[in-house]
């Protein structure tokens, strides 16, 4: 064999000890979800389950009641997702269009922010969704995270390659700016609402501390709080938290797994732009 | 339009709806960062200088008295230098594996390139809670499937000298698909020129890589450090599902503590205190990253 055909043997093998590492723990908890609780703690270990059930998602959805905390999460990730892109979109449309004074300002106090970690602004959050009684109620989570300085960074981009000219003919056709943007340029931001939609949806679904400071009841609980307080009633029933676990884990596989040529892009772009 | 406005803007042709649009938007912005960025942090700062308990009811001025006991607080002190520990090997091992993995992927002699780029970055894209969850079943010292692979005996979470390492594993197999990604990106976007004429020179694949692609990567890799750093120095979701700083207080890192003493113990001041330490820290962090990287550019 030459010295190139080694090299290529060498270079595969390392992405594929990395690529098993990778899935392993996915593989693991999807074959545990399908064992018996006897059969996982068993002292003969073996990876696939001998007898495959569907017993423990059916337990997660009902016992666990998970389809309620699945459904909460999905509409809070849908929600905020929805608002974000289009407040996003017109604070960008507007920092990037329109010329007045104080715009480089506004842009930098925004992008300033970014910098701030969560943690010096969360106790005085806390104190002020407090202070004006929005605990455990669903504005606390959606009005502090209407607008995002990510989003609004990444949609001023993309406003930049839309042409004023197309902006200029549409004025003199006698469009106002609500129109202009609505029904130009928020069309031509497709490819940056796609990534955005991707991003803010994983964001909101993983979302943890907030969350879990707000929302008390239990009935509206999300699914990433339900699976830690989960754990802790549950602790002995593994098989049924692996269910759960799985729950949480296989929608955003498989929407990343359908949409991952655009993950990647915007991920890639948002990185060597920034 | 009279002609007196029309001088004093700069844009005559500015429309009214263009003005309700932009002070709308601008006024909303600005209120909205106000309200949940800066006042928040001049709330903690002032806070930081109180008794400040929200579950009774308490804000009385202490002075420097919660700076000092931060200060003075070992273990405070400890969880910085783990955190410090932890972000930088994490870091570390984040650009590493990501250069291994990326430039192995840019190799012409890689034929299922998106296969594994869309594999290693399955790990960003999933729920960290959750993900914890599961490497806290791996790490079980009766049925994990980490003992099985390496065929040890370890109790990961509850020995000393295991549990740091056991958060860092699950950190480095969740991040490292992102640098691989984004340090990918950063190959393709350089000229290649460059690599065909070192290639003709005759350097090979290390010489290339050390004198060609890394020196050019630096924004890249500079990128991934900084904002790596920022969100290691607050890691806070594996602490809490794999170990709650323990065992004794072996794994505590800095946001673990701060939250701890804020929302258990519902100590806001003290935990501001705490909190704007971390801050500085960042900032100073990231200050200190672009320094650094501005000066080996000349």
């Amino acid at each position: 064999m030459s010295k190139e055909q080694w090299k290529s043997i060498g270079l595969n093998a390392v992405l594929l000890v990395f690529s098993a590492v990778t899935i392993l723990p996915f593989l693991w908890m999807l074959a545990s979800s399908f064992k018996t609780n006897a059969e996982i703690s068993a002292l003969a270990q073996r990876f696939l389950p001998r007898n495959p059930t569907w017993q423990n998602y059916e337990n997660a959805l009902n016992k666990m009641s998970f389809l309620r905390y699945f459904v909460n999460s999905l509409s809070y990730a849908l929600v905020i997702s929805l608002i974000t892109i289009y407040t996003s979109a017109i604070a960008g449309f507007v920092l990037c269009k329109y010329r007045f004074r104080g715009r480089e300002l506004v842009f930098g106090m925004i992008l300033s922010t970014m910098m701030v970690p969560g943690v010096v602004t969360i106790i005085p959050r806390y104190s002020m969704m407090q202070a004006l009684g929005w605990l455990n109620q669903f504005q606390a989570l959606i009005v502090p995270s209407l607008f995002t300085s990510f989003g609004i960074f990444m949609m001023r981009q993309s406003c930049a390659a839309v042409p004023d000219e197309v902006l200029e003919a549409a004025r003199i056709d006698g469009a106002n700016e609500f129109y202009i943007f609505h029904r130009i340029v928020f069309p031509m931001l497709r490819n940056a609402v796609a990534s955005m939609a991707i991003f803010q949806f994983l964001w909101a679904w993983e979302d943890y501390l907030w969350p879990y400071l707000m929302i008390r009841s239990e009935s509206k609980q999300l699914l990433s709080i339900a699976l830690n307080m989960f754990s802790g009633r549950f602790s002995t029933d593994y098989a049924g938290l692996f269910a759960a676990t799985s729950i949480a884990i296989i929608p955003v596989v498989l929407c990343y797994l359908v949409f991952q040529k655009r993950f990647i892009e915007g991920i890639a772009s948002s990185a060597v732009k920034g | 339009m009279n002609l007196q406005i029309r001088s004093k803007s700069r844009d005559p042709l500015r429309s009214r709806s263009e003005i309700i649009l932009r002070n709308t938007v601008v006024a909303s912005l600005i209120l909205f960062f106000l309200a949940f960025y800066f006042i928040p942090i001049g709330i903690a700062f002032w806070g930081s200088f109180h008794l400040w308990n929200p579950l009774k009811g308490q804000f009385r001025y202490t002075g420097l008295k919660n700076w000092h006991n931060v200060l003075n607080n070992q273990l405070f002190w400890y969880s910085l230098k783990n955190t410090g520990l932890f972000s930088v090997i994490a870091v570390l091992a984040r650009i590493v594996i990501g250069l291994l993995l990326a430039s192995a992927l840019f190799s012409r002699l890689v034929k299922a390139k998106s296969f594994f780029r869309t594999l290693y970055y399955l790990p960003t894209i999933t729920p960290m809670v959750a993900v914890a969850f599961v490497w806290k079943n791996m790490y079980d010292p009766q049925f994990g499937l980490l003992n099985q692979l390496l065929g040890t005996k370890i109790n990961w979470l509850f020995d000393g000298r295991y549990a740091m390492l056991a958060i860092l594993l699950l950190t480095i197999w969740k991040d490292f698909g992102y640098a691989v990604v984004i340090l990918l990106g950063g190959m393709y976007s350089l000229p290649m020129d460059c690599f065909e004429a070192a290639e003709i020179d005759g350097a090979d694949a290390c010489q290339r890589f050390f004198g060609i692609t890394l020196p050019l990567l630096r924004p890249t890799v500079l990128f991934i450090v900084i904002t790596s750093f920022i969100s290691y120095f607050q890691t806070y979701i594996p602490v809490m599902v794999l170990t709650q700083g323990g065992p004794g207080t072996k794994t505590q890192l800095a946001t673990y503590l701060i939250f701890d003493q804020a929302f258990s113990k519902y100590n806001f001041g003290y935990a501001s205190a705490m909190s704007f330490i971390l801050f500085l820290l960042i900032a100073l962090l990231t200050a200190l990253s672009f320094r650094a990287s501005g000066r080996k550019e000349q």
